[in-house]
């Protein structure tokens, strides 16, 4: 396939107009991933109608929502550092380090680690689009429900390597955010699963709810105690430069977390929160030889980073190339091509080249105008934590019932959230830690679901777990990632002791 | 891998922790294995993993039980109570959320945490007083989230 | 996301002082859609806002708002709790919303708890299989699948009881087979069921019309039936439909919208009037053509009738497929 399309559309994206467009889009998807309150879906909804009225050009519109999607991914790590609140759902796993770091006082470094990750994954997420965008399309095909199930095992089997000192507590936490997620409408027999006949059940547990919950209701709780023995949390935000050690460092991590991150983005049955939680799990199992992780490691930050970034753009193959959206968010820019009368699929890459070609332009330029961008943000945003207590920990909650409350616009979603605050809470006082129930609670409807899928496709026959090329090597990869690292250390051990 | 540490101080309060799990444990596979549904198309249905699940957790926190493992001090005293009314202002804040709207109740939840965080009567009541009417402006205006203005001002307001 | 408290307290003050024998609409009106942005109802919204005010009917741009839950089941409960007296408010609604209603899965209330508009435009369900498929009609695959179900995976867009399994098991009951017996897929939403048919993990796909057209056009999958009532025209045009294959049965999605049952009879009027007047003009025909929806309308007793004896269909229809 030629590449003439996206000459096109350079020249399309870099005209003055389009350009100054894109950087208001990045600036607003910045402020939007770092709210949580809002996520890129409600921010580009609330946009496009606005888009359409000012009569801008198709693909004018497309590089704005374009633009703050990938904004929105890269702010949403801020709050995620900075609060331990994740401004959306790609930036969860970013919290386990970055808020970490952000207590040693090294918030700035942090995110400016980070910002650089999110660039890496952002720009090889975009490479990948552009070179493999049809060749993955055809492989994202060959992904029925067995293949979804076996991908979910093995992205638990990489959860070996969030067992910490205390194995038990990380599979209870695990097995209680798979619990969580069975609440609501079974997507399969359609039955009512612990709703307790409300309605705002019905859809199961909000994501949002779940996250607000555990990470900034029980944060506050925490941050009261060591408040009142004294221990205040940062005051210094440390430097706000990259250090090429760090740089260095993080590397390994950010092209890992990248190439995940993109290959589950392509994939239309998962999002930005499975793709930056199995980079997470991942790089623990692969790098973690010292326990740093957790604890405010640079790699436990820049892989998730890298991960949701080049998810966000992976998710535009499915979209493009099949016409079938691979987010929430590229859902909604679905709809937009069709507002103007504009039906994806491969023939548009011939068709308009100037809308292919200027979308994919305009994320190359995005994710430099970002990296920019951020630098002054970093400075800014790093100047919250200096705020006292009395008045960061009212907003932070401020910013939790709004995002919960918006929802669903009910109030019961806000109880819920703080139900699930007072229990997340208890249960780090206890030792445990929240991302297994998160893992859990992202992985086990997909993973229910395309199991049951899969037997009702076979009737009932387990071998269709193991009928395709693409399952049978996911199904090697997991009994590696699973009993890997175990024979590794073995071996080296048993090396060593003849030495 | 470390030898489990032997359980010192937090010991009873976990193997409370794993109690109140195997019981929940228990209360959830008997709700599971009740769901209502007239058939699925799965061989499997909507049952099974829940009542699957509930046997793994009753096992684990068995095992929990007998290795209760380590977990921080409890708060004491002030702090404890302090502990209690944060949730409990925001409790308050979303019972008063659609009564008397986003900016009263907002102003009740920032004034009373900033002051369980240590300010000032005054500095609190001020600090509540500009969060509120800032968080409405970014919200309500610049963002056009959906937020109740409160059911009182309404109601007067189409009287 | 939203409109702001103000802006409807406001508006319900203008109509307040309005009401009584007034039939304009509202200064400031306001859709909402029981979904996330993007879904069906986010587009019948789109359908009445943009051509509402393409033709002129109101002076201010509709807000579309969004009520994310339970099909539509959430945004039911607060307009009959919380907004049943709100005049400028239109809530989309579709078959779907009839289907939930008759299955009792819209909570306590029923469908006498809203007052129906009107519908502006309407869907119908597709049979498809994919391009490859050896099966080149409706009677062909139905024979094939008769003589061997269990080895026809039927894909849908939604789980059992929903409008996709509904679809698939008229299909099963259209081949002589028990629709229990039906090897059912439960996918998430048209997209996937586009993208398992091309990866060969299911054989037939229930879809809707709408969106599988273009899909069809490219020759990824074909449509080997509509499920109308009469040929469609346009792109479909030569598709037979289900009743000219000699199927018993089609699958109307008719768009429409209701209101609160507290809202005034002449309030009421001035959105049946305006709704009325809408479909007449050539604004409204290009805004309903650019969403892929074929004409229907139905305004005021007629829709609400409808609504009603869709209601009683779908709890006989869901009683004998044994729900």
């Amino acid at each position: 396939m030629t590449l003439d399309y996206l000459w096109t559309g350079f020249s399309v994206a870099l005209s003055w107009q389009n350009l100054l467009i894109g950087l208001v889009g990045c600036f607003l998807g910045t402020i939007i991933g770092a709210l949580p309150a809002i996520g890129p879906i409600n921010g580009i909804a609330l946009l496009l109608p606005i888009a359409y009225t000012l009569g801008l050009p198709p693909e004018s519109t497309m590089i704005l929502l374009a633009a703050i999607y990938t904004g929105s991914e890269y702010g949403g790590r801020i709050s995620s550092i900075l609060l331990n609140v994740p401004g959306d759902a790609g930036a969860v796993m970013t919290a386990l380090d970055g808020n970490p770091l952000a207590r040693q006082g090294r918030a700035g470094e942090a995110l400016m680690i980070s910002g650089l990750s999110s660039f890496v994954g952002g720009i090889i997420g975009v490479v990948g689009l552009t070179l493999f965008a049809p060749f993955l399309a055809s492989l994202a095909i060959g992904f029925g429900p067995a293949e979804y199930f076996v991908l979910m095992v093995f992205a638990f089997a990489t959860l070996g390597s969030m067992v910490g000192s205390q194995p038990v507590k990380t599979l209870i936490g695990c097995v209680l955010g798979l619990m969580l997620a069975t609440v609501g409408l079974d997507p399969t027999s359609g039955a009512y699963r612990f709703t307790f006949d409300s309605p705002e059940l019905g859809d199961g547990i909000d994501f949002v709810v779940l996250v607000i919950g555990l990470f900034s209701i029980s944060e506050a709780m925490l941050m009261l105690e060591s408040h009142a023995t004294g221990t205040s949390i940062v005051g210094k935000v440390g430097r706000t430069f990259v250090r090429w050690k760090d740089v260095v460092f993080t590397t390994g991590a950010t092209l890992r977390g990248s190439i995940i991150g993109f290959v589950v983005g392509v994939l239309p049955g998962t999002g930005a929160s499975v793709a930056s939680a199995v980079s997470y799990t991942l790089e623990k199992r692969v790098s973690d030889r010292d326990g740093t992780f957790g604890k405010g490691d640079m790699r436990g930050l820049a892989s998730p980073e890298a991960a949701n970034n080049s998810c966000a753009a992976g998710a535009f193959v499915p979209m493009l190339t099949l016409g079938v959206p691979g987010s929430g968010t590229t859902a909604v820019m679905l709809g937009a091509l069709m507002l103007y009368n504009i039906q994806p699929g491969p023939q548009l890459f011939a068709e308009r080249p100037e809308i292919v070609g200027g979308l994919i332009a305009s994320l190359y330029i995005g994710n430099v105008l970002l990296l920019l961008l951020n630098i002054p943000f970093v400075g800014i945003f790093s100047r919250l934590l200096l705020l006292p207590n009395w008045i960061l920990v009212p907003g932070i909650l401020v910013l939790s019932v709004v995002g919960v409350y918006s929802t669903h616009a009910s109030v019961e979603a806000v109880l819920l959230m703080l139900g699930i605050g007072c229990m997340g809470w208890l249960l780090r006082k206890l030792g445990f830690d929240m991302a297994p129930i998160i893992l859990g609670f992202v992985l086990g409807k997909v993973m229910e679901v395309n199991l049951r899928n899969a037997l009702a496709i076979s009737g009932g026959e387990l071998s269709i777990l193991f009928q395709s090329h693409i399952s049978i090597i996911l199904w090697v990869l997991a009994a590696f990632v699973a009993v890997g690292p175990w024979a590794l250390q073995r071996w080296s051990r048993r090396r060593a002791a003849r030495v | 891998m470390d030898a489990p540490q032997r359980p010192l101080a937090g010991s009873l309060s976990n193997r409370l922790a794993a109690l109140a799990l195997l019981v929940f444990s228990l209360i959830y596979g008997y709700a599971g294995s009740g769901i209502e549904y007239a058939f699925s198309s799965d061989p499997l249905g909507p049952r099974v993993f829940p009542v699957l699940l509930a046997a793994i957790l009753a096992l684990l926190s068995l095992i929990y039980l007998f290795v209760p493992g380590r977990s921080e001090a409890w708060p004491q005293g002030m702090v404890l109570m302090r502990c209690i009314a944060l949730p409990a202002l925001v409790l308050i804040a979303a019972l008063l959320f659609e009564p008397i709207g986003f900016a009263g109740a907002m102003f009740v939840m920032t004034a009373g945490v900033g002051r369980i965080f240590g300010a000032s009567w005054r500095a609190s009541l001020i600090g509540g007083l500009v969060q509120a009417a800032l968080w409405y402006l970014v919200f309500g205006y610049l963002l056009d989230v959906y937020l109740p203005v409160g059911e009182l001002f309404a109601a007067s307001r189409r009287g | 996301m939203n409109a702001t408290f103000t802006k409807f307290a406001l508006a319900g003050l203008v109509s307040a002082l309005l009401a009584g024998g007034a039939v304009a609409l509202p200064q400031k009106t306001e859709c909402l859609a029981g979904a996330k942005p993007g879904g069906g109802f986010d587009v019948t919204c789109r359908l009445a806002a943009n051509s509402l005010l393409a033709a002129k009917l109101i002076e201010q741009p509709m807000v579309v708002t969004y009520m994310e839950g339970g099909v539509g089941a959430i945004a039911y409960n607060h307009v009959v709790g919380k907004r049943a007296a709100d005049p400028s408010l239109i809530v989309a609604a579709s078959t779907g919303s009839a289907l939930l209603l008759a299955q009792g899965k819209f909570g306590s209330h029923d469908e006498n708890a809203v007052r129906w508009i009107g519908a502006l435009g309407a869907d119908y369900g597709v049979i498809v299989v994919s391009a490859d498929s050896p099966y080149k009609t409706l009677k062909e695959l139905s024979d094939a699948y008769g003589a061997n179900p269990a080895s026809f995976p039927i894909g849908g867009g939604g789980a059992v009881g929903s409008q996709d399994w509904m679809k698939a098991a008229l299909i099963a009951k259209g081949a002589g087979q028990d629709p229990k017996k039906m090897r059912y897929v439960a996918l998430e939403g048209g997209g996937a069921v586009l993208t398992s048919l091309e990866g060969g993990h299911i054989k037939i796909g229930a879809g809707d019309a709408s969106e599988m057209v273009k899909h069809h056009l490219a020759g990824k999958v074909r449509i080997l039936a509509v499920m109308s009532p009469e040929r469609l025209t346009g792109d479909l045009a030569n598709i037979p439909t289900t009743r000219e294959q000699g199927y018993d049965f089609d699958w109307v999605i008719w768009r429409g919208y209701y209101t609160g049952a507290k809202v005034s009879d002449a309030d009421y009027a001035a959105w049946t009037d305006a709704f009325g007047k809408l479909v007449q003009t050539p604004e409204f025909k290009a805004e309903l053509a650019a969403r892929g929806l074929f004409p229907y309308t139905l305004i005021g007793p007629a829709f609400d009738a409808k609504v009603k004896s869709d209601v009683l269909r779908f709890k006989t229809l869901a009683k004998e497929a044994g729900l």
